[in-house]
């Protein structure tokens, strides 16, 4: 019995052992490698400059540019300018929501100088196609690294997939069931139960040219104007809200001021492509966007129609991808309603 | 629920803790309940037809059981392998047979197409359908008893290690093992463990780290250079290998934590001096199902040299459409039946000698050639289509002129390439737990070790699903 217990815990060393030498050998030898390999956020927090004052996070509509566009500058860094006295620095993170910025700013040290966070709200981000994205996957494995303080743990979950992973299929399913299931509601008579019936309607019936003909190319881009704002957000069941209720508390814990910005749509080619019910819709979110967060207390900058059609870079597709005036135009509002509420700020 | 995830890692333990807690006569309700509950993990609805299959299999075997002469036996005997081979066709070969259909009804000027399902093929059912047929079929030849106790019935049809894709186990070596009672023992422990431990590092390290050079080359063959598209073959031979061979461990291992044994389902089968003995050493439980559920029942070789040709013809074709719903699983299967039918008569010609030394000359020139033919033959189980496995073959012996791009394989694969061929090399004709058994402890642990480093700080990360889970 002896010489069993003696084995045991001869085997039980050893396996400590090695784990300390092998956390000891990656620490020192490839975790940095594997940081700039499989997680470049942790770079992307330690770049931020200790003299920020204002920290804009945001996804690609910071930094997206026009080809011709002369002012090559970030909104980020439009709004620096707009707000002298008060260093503003971007954390940016292409495909981003509210759940991956939750983790972004948790992961701030406690030593950080930032006063003030203001957030991108993107109302797409709130759709059913971009709540099971099929770049959740990758953006998941991307926040795996700030996941616990140890090196290894976080090599560990990675190597055996410690995160959520759905497949393409499985998300595609998950979005097209959640266009049939929830329902439309309109304050009249709208011939359309939910989203795939519009769709489907859309692509049925088409965008006409002047001759009466059907524009193939505008009938596809006014199906996915109906699939990316074609919807109405339930503030109990959409994880974005969950989401940014978290944010706010982790707000509240660390002391900074948080404006939500309320990113401009398209809402001039939604009007001519589907027409007034689809801004009906937009319009809808926004207010209950700018109402639920408002009682919350956080500054909301409505940038909603803040952007013309012209200004933006993608005519083909929905994004909040905007041209150097465009850029400009959202930070400046974004400044002036900071500097509208200063007392707050103080 | 992925051998390789998180979830197993978790799962794993608290199965085996609990299951050596409760009695002996309570453990198999506890394994079927983790059993089911790792399936559903997968897709709930799945558990259906799981349960449909156990039912209508315990029903018939019964039935079977009650009546004496084979006559009044094989009516029972036609609705078990109806349903099992129905439930096959419907999920994994219905939508390609509708697709045929189509293209015969175009070719013929018929204006009516059938509809596609696009079902979605239920994980394990390939594995599980056939243990179930071979069960009936044994009761049907008066090989096994029924099982009267539904429970130990459905636990042989969905044991959690061996569910999703093999060994596919044959009921009287499985079920009588559910039965006794096993105490927990250390050899047992440690074997598993150790099996578990080369499992992954195969499969997450070396299968994994692998297949994306194969998918960039199998993508565009056309823009590799031919030697790039020689490497990225061979990888696939080694990375389909690692792949299976990986889940094979891990499912044995797990298996054997809970004191249950599976039978083998490799042994180096590159190393095979003829495709003869590398179909007994290449998913053996697979090949062996065949042979004892086809090939025997058909006349096997104890029959005329026409009849042997076509028995041997059905059973690979056979085998081939097992794996998929595909022409390419079809011409797959039907090379191994050309080049084993080959093989046979020109042994006969030169009057091969039998027996040759392990690791001889004669021996590594012949595993060579058969290493090769393997590895030719694989371009069409890989190839989506019968015209990319032509791509590939074609970029193989033509493109010598090509530089569009070329495959960078970084220094740790190559290295972990060549770690897993050197392993199997040592490993012929023995398994990775009994051969580090007797290694010394220093030795022993300094392997665990670096196959622990290897599997966290070294796993593929972008493709991980194990290959055969697919069908």
């Amino acid at each position: 019995m002896r010489l069993i217990v003696q084995n045991i815990i001869y085997r039980i060393l050893t396996f400590t052992l090695l784990l300390f030498l092998i956390n000891y050998v990656y620490v020192h030898f490839f975790y940095d490698k594997d940081l700039a390999k499989h997680s470049d956020l942790i770079a992307i927090i330690d770049k931020i400059p200790d003299s920020t004052d204002i920290l804009y996070v945001a996804e690609s509509s910071n930094t997206a540019l026009a080809e011709d566009d002369i002012d090559r500058r970030t909104i980020a860094e439009f709004l620096d300018e707009a707000l002298p006295g008060q260093k503003v620095n971007d954390l940016t993170k292409p495909a981003a929501h509210a759940g991956i910025y939750k983790v972004l700013l948790s992961a701030i040290p406690e030593t950080s100088n930032i006063k003030t966070i203001v957030l991108t709200l993107n109302l797409r981000s709130f759709n059913a196609q971009w709540i099971h994205s099929s770049l959740e996957t990758s953006l998941q494995k991307s926040l795996v690294f700030l996941k616990t303080e140890s090196p290894l743990l976080n090599r560990f979950l990675l190597s055996f997939k410690g995160y959520p992973i759905k497949s393409e299929r499985e998300q595609e399913a998950a979005f097209k069931a959640k266009w049939l299931a929830d329902p439309l509601q309109f304050p009249y008579n709208f011939e359309h139960q939910n989203v795939s019936e519009w769709d489907y309607w859309m692509a049925i019936n088409g965008v006409k040219n002047d001759d009466g003909t059907t524009n193939q190319a505008l009938t596809e881009l006014a199906c996915h104007y109906i699939k990316g704002y074609g919807f109405q957000i339930d503030t109990l069941t959409n994880p974005r809200i969950s989401d940014f209720n978290e944010i706010i508390q982790l707000c509240r814990e660390r002391n900074w001021h948080l404006v939500l910005n309320l990113l401009a749509e398209n809402v001039e080619k939604a009007e001519i492509l589907v027409g007034s019910d689809l801004t009906y819709l937009m319009d809808y979110n926004r207010d209950l966007l700018v109402a639920y967060y408002s009682r919350k207390g956080v500054l909301v900058v409505d940038n909603l129609e803040t952007v013309p059609d012209k200004y933006f870079i993608d005519q083909n597709w929905t994004t909040e991808h905007y041209s150097d005036a465009g850029r400009k135009a959202v930070a400046e509002k974004v400044a002036s309603v900071i500097e509208q509420n200063a007392k707050l700020f103080k | 629920m992925l051998f390789n995830t998180i979830d197993f890692v978790i799962f794993l333990p608290i199965v085996v803790v609990f299951y050596y807690v409760i009695p002996g006569k309570f453990r198999w309700i506890f394994l079927l309940i983790a059993s089911y509950y790792f399936y559903m993990s997968w897709n709930v609805q799945y558990i259906y037809l799981i349960l449909f299959s156990t039912i209508v299999d315990y029903l018939v075997g019964l039935r079977m059981g009650n009546l004496s002469s084979k006559k009044a036996k094989l009516p029972w005997l036609i609705i078990s392998i109806t349903m099992n081979l129905g439930l096959l066709f419907t999920f994994k070969y219905l939508d390609f047979a509708t697709e045929n259909l189509n293209i015969i009804f175009n070719q013929i000027g018929i204006n009516k197409q059938l509809p596609i399902f696009h079902l979605l093929l239920p994980v394990g059912i390939s594995f599980y359908t056939f243990q179930t047929l071979s069960y009936a079929v044994d009761i049907y030849n008066n090989r096994i008893k029924p099982e009267k106790h539904f429970g130990y019935f459905a636990l042989y049809v969905s044991f959690f290690p061996q569910l999703v894709a093999g060994p596919i186990e044959r009921f009287d070596k499985l079920n009588p093992q559910f039965k006794q009672k096993t105490n927990f023992t250390y050899q047992n422990f440690a074997n598993g463990g150790r099996l578990i431990l080369y499992g992954l590092f195969i499969k997450m390290v070396v299968a994994d780290n692998i297949s994306g050079f194969v998918d960039s080359v199998y993508l565009t063959p056309q823009l590799y250079h031919a030697v790039d598209v020689w490497k990225a073959m061979i990888f696939y031979s080694f990375q389909i290998y690692s792949d299976f061979y990986g889940y094979s461990l891990i499912a044995i291992g797990s298996a054997m934590l809970l004191g249950i044994y599976l039978m083998d389902n490799f042994k180096t089968p590159y190393l095979a001096k003829n495709i003869a003995e590398f179909w007994q050493r290449w998913h053996i439980s697979l090949s062996t199902w065949f042979r004892d559920y086809v090939y025997f029942p058909l006349g096997g070789n104890k029959t005329t040299t026409s009849f042997w040709l076509r028995n041997i013809i059905i059973v690979f074709v056979l085998s081939g459409i097992w794996h998929g719903a595909n022409w390419t699983f079809f011409i797959w299967g039907a090379l191994y039946a050309i080049i084993y039918i080959l093989e046979k008569i020109f042994a006969k010609y030169i009057k091969a000698k039998d027996r040759v030394s392990p690791f001889s000359i004669t021996h590594l020139l012949l595993a060579l050639k058969t290493f090769v033919l393997v590895t030719l033959v694989w371009v069409f189980f890989r190839s989506p289509s019968f015209s990319d496995a032509l791509e590939i073959l074609k970029a193989a012996f033509r493109n010598w002129g090509v530089f569009e791009k070329t495959l960078t394989i970084p220094l740790s694969t190559t290295v972990f390439f060549g770690l897993f061929i050197l392993s199997d090399i040592l490993l012929y004709n023995n398994r990775f737990d009994k051969w580090i058994d007797k290694k010394p402890y220093v030795m022993r642990w300094s392997i665990y070790g670096l196959l622990l480093f290897s599997i966290i700080v070294f796993a593929g990360v972008e493709n991980f699903p194990f290959i055969y889970f697919q069908f």
